[in-house]
């Protein structure tokens, strides 16, 4: 008898799946070689969704490059600019304060949560589970509400600074925290009583996309997926950042390493992570959230006061001795109330001027002063007053405050160098690599997302599958496109 | 498959434990909100849109030092001194990324991120902040008390920061 291909003429067909499919969690292009049902070849097509963020890194500062990292993988935000944070603090050298170290951990540990919830209820959702996707958005949105709580953003979060953290924390917050880490647990058990054991969840899941640990360490993989296949990495655990090396947590793994495996896994880790915040909850140390590196953080607000505050009316006056006529200040007068000749010297028009401190800042010479509670008066009581010696508080504040304007326009210059750092985000190894040439902006920013990594082995995981599994494989890698193109 | 798995298998008992859940959900308060005619809490401090700040005398601190403008990651602020003497603060909200750089950088404490979200337009220029409308703004969320409470909780970093304050929030232990 003939073969069943010979008879029906059959043929492999190439399709497209994507870029805009609603189960490719974002803008993943698939071709799909199959032959008949069942799949011969899946090519990923990345890049949809890139954005430049590594090159625009290079043309900010490392302060400013903050936010860029929020949108990565915007399902977990916090994590990747913790992972930032702990890269540049490590290029810079500079210690993080203890208390700042545990409640990056609780906000590290959250944003793993709500990533885990979120990629449960769309990888449920994929497979054919809607119920789950409702339960697991409620518990996500509590965490986002509690984001808002101490940054004022929900998703990108731009909280964690490099030397600490944006703000310190509130004991409400910390209350409100302590109740869902108490209610958590049971919710968990709740999406496990849906999907746990169901027939359908374990048709869909059990033996697909299966991958032995030497295999899934050669493909790369990092995180949960890698974990699901039985192999016990953790940067958390072996490279330990911020306070993990204070807090006890197992690594759960699997033992055959297929989707439902690392299913398992990532439900035990949400039950890791919440007992993760509660220990960090129950040692938060008090001290100071931001490090005393007053070269590479904001200064601090107050001890500018006695000259920004706006009930303090001090006029700036240039002393025409002192003044070598370089033009400094006046280029960079945003009024343009500076006036004068070059090499002779310069003039502030007082009604013009709008008290910025920013001539005072730039003045390489000292020529410039700050004249307590002199505005309005006349160029020629200034300079008289001038003269006079100035009072101790406005030349301390005046140093914090040329600080703050260096920090800002030119920003700390970096030791000359290159770094790669890891940490451990909801999807596996997030790792950011700096080539520093002395300047203040990064040479070269390279961001190692585990969300790429993990796309490129689809081939690996679809291959002999049918078109169906393709779905649950895209879901059980938990990748985010918005990290994966960048 | 033992005898325990051969009942599960004829049972259905996994099945009906889901919809067991689920049909109690059914009686349990609804989580979702109806967003026009209830609104959920604004957590203080939350990122949304700016304002310049006033004086209690009222007038502007702002300065236009310009340090706002040179951190803010996306170039969303504009400030300029006109020909005329009239300074130039411009917002261009549909670039800004809500990171609250600006917030941090500005040693005058000029410049505020209220707790409005809801300022939708049809065209560019309703969204498109200008001095006026920032002052406005200003008086609109800010004003009195919610202002100086904004500044002592969210203008960062303060001095207390970088010391250890006298109070600071940690666990309480837990409630019965």
């Amino acid at each position: 008898m003939e073969p069943v291909e010979k008879i029906f003429d059959t043929r492999e067909l190439n399709v497209n799946m994507g870029p805009q499919h609603p189960a490719t969690h974002g803008v993943l292009r698939l071709v799909l070689d199959i032959d008949g049902e069942t799949i011969v070849k899946v090519t990923p097509y990345v890049g949809y969704l890139h954005r430049g963020i590594e090159k625009l890194g290079e043309s900010m500062s490392y302060f400013q490059a903050l936010p860029l990292t929020d949108r990565m993988d915007y399902v977990s935000a916090m994590s990747n600019n913790i992972g930032y944070c702990v890269a540049v603090e490590k290029l810079y050298g500079i210690e993080v304060p203890e208390r700042a170290k545990f409640i990056r951990t609780i906000a590290g540990e959250m944003s793993r949560i709500a990533n885990h919830l979120l990629w449960l209820a769309t990888h449920a959702l994929d497979i054919g589970a809607m119920t789950v996707f409702l339960y697991c958005f409620r518990e996500r949105e509590w965490i986002l509400d509690l984001y808002e709580m101490i940054c004022g953003a929900r998703l990108t979060v731009t909280y964690p600074r490099v030397g600490g953290v944006r703000n310190d924390v509130q004991q409400e917050f910390l209350e409100s925290l302590w109740k869902f880490t108490d209610e958590f647990p049971s919710r968990i058990l709740e999406y496990e009583t849906l999907i746990d054991q169901n027939r359908i969840w374990l048709l869909r899941t059990k033996g697909i996309g299966v991958i032995s640990a030497e295999e899934a360490v050669n493909w790369g993989m990092t995180g949960p997926t890698l974990r699901g296949s039985g192999v016990p990495y953790d940067i958390r655990k072996f490279m330990p950042y911020d306070a993990y090396d204070k807090v006890d947590f197992e690594v759960p793994i699997g033992t055959v390493g297929d989707t439902y495996d690392r299913y398992r896994c990532r439900m035990l880790e949400m039950r890791q992570s919440n007992n993760i915040i509660r220990q960090c909850i129950e040692k938060l140390p008090a001290g100071p959230v931001m490090a005393d590196a007053p070269k590479f953080t904001m200064q601090p607000k107050d001890k500018m006061m006695p000259i920004t505050h706006p009930t303090k009316q001090h006029a700036f006056f240039i002393k025409e001795k002192a003044c070598k006529g370089c033009g400094m200040c006046l280029r960079a007068c945003p009024a343009k109330a500076i006036f004068g000749e070059k090499k002779k010297p310069h003039a502030i028009k007082q009604d013009m001027c709008l008290g910025c401190a920013t001539c005072y800042v730039t003045c390489k010479f000292k020529a410039l002063v700050i004249v307590p509670a002199g505005k309005g008066l006349s160029d020629e009581k200034l300079a008289e007053l001038a003269e006079a010696p100035v009072p101790e508080e406005i030349t301390k504040a005046s140093e914090y405050l040329v600080r703050q304007f260096e920090f800002v326009k030119k920003g700390p210059k970096v030791p000359e160098g290159e770094i790669y750092v890891a940490t451990e985000v909801p999807k596996g190894e997030l790792g950011f690599y700096f080539v520093s040439d002395g300047s203040a902006k990064p040479y070269r920013m390279r961001v190692r997302a585990p969300s790429f990594v993990h796309a490129g082995c689809l081939p690996r995981l679809c291959a002999g599958h049918l078109v169906a599994d393709v779905i649950a494989n895209i879901g059980t890698i938990d990748i985010v496109l918005g990290e994966c193109d960048r | 498959m033992t005898v325990r798995d051969i009942i599960k298998r004829f049972t259905f008992i996994e099945i009906f434990q889901g919809m067991a859940l689920t049909l109690r959900k059914m009686f349990s308060r609804a989580v979702t909100i109806q967003y026009p005619k209830e609104r959920r809490p604004i957590a203080p401090g939350f990122r949304g849109q700016h304002a310049l700040a006033k004086n209690p005398d009222g007038k502007a601190k702002c300065v236009s030092c310009g340090l706002c403008a040179t951190i803010c990651p996306s170039q969303c602020i504009y400030v300029r001194r006109k020909e005329d003497g009239q300074e130039n603060y411009e917002v261009d909200v549909l670039r800004c990324i809500f990171c609250g750089f600006c917030v941090e950088a500005c040693p005058y404490g000029a410049i505020v991120l209220t707790e409005n979200y809801e300022y939708s337009g049809y065209t560019k220029e309703e969204i498109y902040l200008t001095r006026s409308k920032l002052l406005a703004n200003w008086d609109k969320h800010m004003a009195g008390k919610k202002g100086e409470e904004y500044f002592r909780k969210f203008w960062r970093p303060m001095s207390g920061d970088f010391g250890t304050p006298p109070a600071q929030s940690g666990f309480k232990g837990k409630k019965e």
